[in-house]
């Protein structure tokens, strides 16, 4: 198995016969389609495309679970925003009144419309974060010749990321051996004792930042200076050729989103008053 | 006579905001291609003694520098940025802060790229030093993500990678066990039998230092206290003890026997020459060889 | 050289690049940079995690602390991570990749406000006095207000996500989150480490050295 940046994929799965600024350009491109599309049924198919894309990856779908809460928070936000909140308007179609909230047609629809073009755009950054290590993203980067000092920021931004939960588990460990725990405790506790964890947790990146200063000088890195403008060889991109079906994907996903345009711009394609989900539960609700 | 390439003239260096000097007043030449054993108490400076030679100190640190540091003829501060490292190497005691990859390789061929060496040339150097610190079954793994002697191994392969004339190691085994330790070691006597390194050491571990070094430093309280050639050094054997260093048990007790008037060579360096020394010992005491 | 101890410099000291003194942008600031986006990614996706309202607006957003004190303390290098980090932590919490690049302004200004704030008017980071606490919290407000206006009104209502009627639950959202952690966090922080801060060759008295 090889760790991604959200899990672990098999050694055998054909994600990684994709060079990785493929997978950057689809996570790119990919996450405007909903942008596009109004239409609730159009956008739940893409769903249904990622989530196919990830099976064949070999993408362990149980990954999914952790952000099962999240859809079903986010979901409740967006109707209690468009539909509770949905204000007075004389114009739209009253379906029913609760006490003083007034529920109308136009709001329940604009909600589905809008909880359907966030799932896509998180499944599909899902599906990069779970199939992408974070050297893929590297190379994503140094492909399309963003500067070195950018991607060698980002890595190490990275690593700093894990470093940081290390040391939370290691001071939180150290608190719950000295009798500290937050488990059961009042909020204000809680509060109280994570502003003492942020305290080391700054304090022991400050140090670590000398250190990692001293190892990238004593490695001859520079970020000013003639030294700093020493062509780079760019090893890592030796382990990573573009092969023709990349390009063929790449090609795939640009034309599919032109596509995408025409439709909606030219033929009014992915419009509500096209959606055959919309007009079905506008005849049910109604 | 070997080729001088460090001189360290008068050298005092206070860190900012403090009142006492972490050095104070040194003097030292380190020839070409020797070996160097730098050792001392902890706060005897050692540590701000290395970072002065790579550039580190005043570059990095903020303080009050007085005296010259000369690598290769020139004043440290003097280089440009990024310029000295090409010649002067550290390895840091603890692996884990030196470490800003994603992977084994990419560590070790990143100072290789700050030099701007080509592709071909990296693949060749790497080939090498991943066969000199066995690391190629390492390559692709996360360097966090392997044990203390290994990490150990990749800090130094890393510096090693971009061929420094001069390596400087501070406490490299600090943090490993004792197989861990003698394969740095292990390591480090391939490097001084190829003879292109000068290599200074700061080492606690005075058994494995002691047999590779052909010259010695004692630090304390930021002074130059003792430099010598190895065996000389740890002739002054009261002037160590008194200062906290504690050489090796078997040097000491030949020590002792020296002083009991039993043996007048110079004291062994290591186990080896320790039983020779005690097989020729015993060998007299029981008539079989010169009588004393 | 000004030698003096971190204790007994003034705050104008603190500010002021003493004659002599040379400071420029170095390796140092490149890590910094990495380390507060890193800080940021763990400590932000805390708060979007914990206590969310949705489409990255938190009821208590611990990144606050780190945009905004490592910009007081870093300068531009804080801002600029102040507004990076966000990607992450928001990424992790399932806000779009598209609505995080349309929060860089109020994040940008979060971070800004306060590092100009204490250069423009020498407030002590170590908030030795009354005048340095009122700066901090009149620039936490001033730049949470911001950025509460912002980011509901121009992002949120922009991508279609927001009615404008509940606009105002996530304008108060965003700005009582804001405050509140920086309440919380921002001044306990800069008075436990900014004395050691000020010390070392990260600290950036301009905005780049």
């Amino acid at each position: 198995m090889n760790k991604t940046m959200l899990g672990y994929v098999p050694t055998e799965s054909p994600i990684y016969e994709v060079h990785p600024f493929v997978k950057l350009f689809f996570l790119l491109i990919v996450s405007l389609y909903p942008m596009f599309i109004a239409a609730p049924e159009w956008n739940a198919l893409l769903m249904v495309i990622i989530f196919i894309l990830m099976w064949f990856s070999r993408v362990d779908l149980r990954t999914m679970r952790i952000y099962i809460p999240m859809f079903i928070s986010m979901g409740s936000i967006i109707f209690i925003s468009y539909v509770l909140f949905g204000g007075n308007h004389p114009e739209y179609v009253l379906l029913a009144r609760v006490f003083v909230i007034n529920i109308y047609w136009e709001r329940i629809r604009d909600a589905i419309v809008v909880y359907f073009r966030i799932l896509p755009m998180i499944v599909t950054m899902v599906f990069f974060l779970t199939t992408s290590r974070e050297r893929d993203v590297i190379v994503a980067m140094r492909s399309i010749k963003v500067p070195f000092v950018v991607t060698y920021v980002f890595a190490m931004a990275l690593r700093s990321a894990g470093m940081v939960l290390e040391d939370f588990h290691i001071v939180r460990e150290a608190e719950q051996a000295r009798g500290f725990d937050t488990i059961g405790k009042s909020l204000a506790y809680k509060i109280r004792k994570y502003v003492m964890y942020m305290i080391p947790l700054f304090a022991l990146s400050l140090r670590r930042s000398e250190e990692f200063t001293n190892a990238l000088v004593a490695r001859g890195y520079a970020f000013t200076g003639e030294v700093s403008r020493v062509k780079r060889a760019d090893y890592l991109l030796t382990h990573y050729s573009f092969k023709p079906h990349d390009l063929v994907l790449t090609v795939l996903v640009g034309v599919s989103f032109v596509t995408l345009l025409f439709f909606k711009y030219g033929l009014g394609y992915f419009n509500l008053d096209t959606s055959i989900f919309i007009n079905w539960l506008f005849r049910i609700i109604s | 006579m070997a080729n001088v390439i460090i001189e360290i003239k008068n050298y005092s260096w206070r860190y900012l905001n403090t009142t006492s000097p972490a050095l104070t007043n040194i003097n030292l030449t380190v020839e070409e291609g020797k070996f160097i054993g730098i050792i001392g108490p902890n706060g005897s400076g050692k540590t701000t003694l290395a970072y002065s030679l790579d550039g580190l100190i005043p570059g990095q640190y903020n303080g009050i520098k007085e005296g010259e540091v000369l690598v290769y003829g020139k004043e440290v501060e003097q280089y440009a940025r990024g310029e000295l490292q090409r010649s002067v190497g550290v390895v840091f005691s603890d692996p884990e802060s030196q470490f800003t990859a994603m992977t084994v390789e990419d560590e070790l061929v990143f100072g290789m790229e700050n030099l701007g060496m080509s592709v071909p040339e990296i693949r060749e150097r790497l080939e090498w030093v991943t066969e000199l610190t066995d690391l190629k079954p390492l390559l692709m793994k996360p360097p966090y993500e392997i044990s203390g002697g290994q990490k150990q191994r990749v800090a130094l392969a890393a510096v090693l990678a971009m061929t420094p004339k001069v390596m400087i190691l501070d406490e490299p085994t600090s943090m490993l066990d004792p197989i861990s330790r003698k394969r740095i070691f292990e390591v480090l006597e391939k490097l001084k039998s190829e003879g292109s390194n000068t290599i200074m050491v700061i080492e606690h571990s005075l058994e494995n230092l002691i047999p590779l070094a052909d010259r010695m430093i004692l630090l304390s309280g930021g002074e130059l206290v003792l430099e010598d050639e190895t065996r000389r050094f740890f002739q002054k054997m009261p002037l160590l003890l008194e200062k906290g260093v504690h050489p090796p048990g078997s040097m000491q007790f030949f020590y002792e026997l020296t002083e009991n008037g039993f043996i007048s060579n110079l004291l062994p360096l290591g186990i080896d020459e320790a039983v020779v020394e005690l097989e020729e010992l015993v060998g007299r005491k029981s008539g079989y060889g010169d009588p004393r | 050289m000004d030698t003096s101890k971190p204790s007994e410099l003034t705050a104008e000291q603190i500010w002021t690049v003493q004659p002599g003194e040379k400071r420029s942008v170095g390796v140092i600031h490149i890590v910094i940079l990495a380390l507060l986006i890193g800080i940021g990614f763990v400590v932000g996706a805390f708060g979007s995690i914990s206590f969310p309202l949705g489409f990255g607006v938190n009821f208590f957003w611990t990144g606050i602390a780190v945009q905004q004190v490592g910009s007081i303390w870093f300068g531009l290098w804080g801002v600029i991570a102040g507004f990076i980090f966000p990607f992450f932590s928001n990424g992790i919490a399932g806000t779009p990749f598209y609505v995080s690049l349309a929060y860089i302004p109020a994040n940008l200004v979060q971070g800004f406000l306060p590092a100009w704030a204490f250069r423009f008017f020498k407030a002590d980071p170590r908030l030795k006095k009354g005048r340095d606490y009122v700066i901090l919290f009149l620039a936490m407000i001033i730049s949470s207000a911001f950025g509460a206006l912002y980011s509901p009104l121009v992002v949120l209502k922009g991508f279609g996500l927001l009615t404008t009627e509940s606009v105002p639950l996530f304008i108060w959202g965003w700005f009582g989150g804001n405050v509140v952690a920086g309440i919380v966090f921002n001044f306990i922080l800069l008075r436990a480490l900014s004395g050691v801060v000020i010390r070392t060759t990260a600290f950036v008295k301009k905005w780049w050295a």
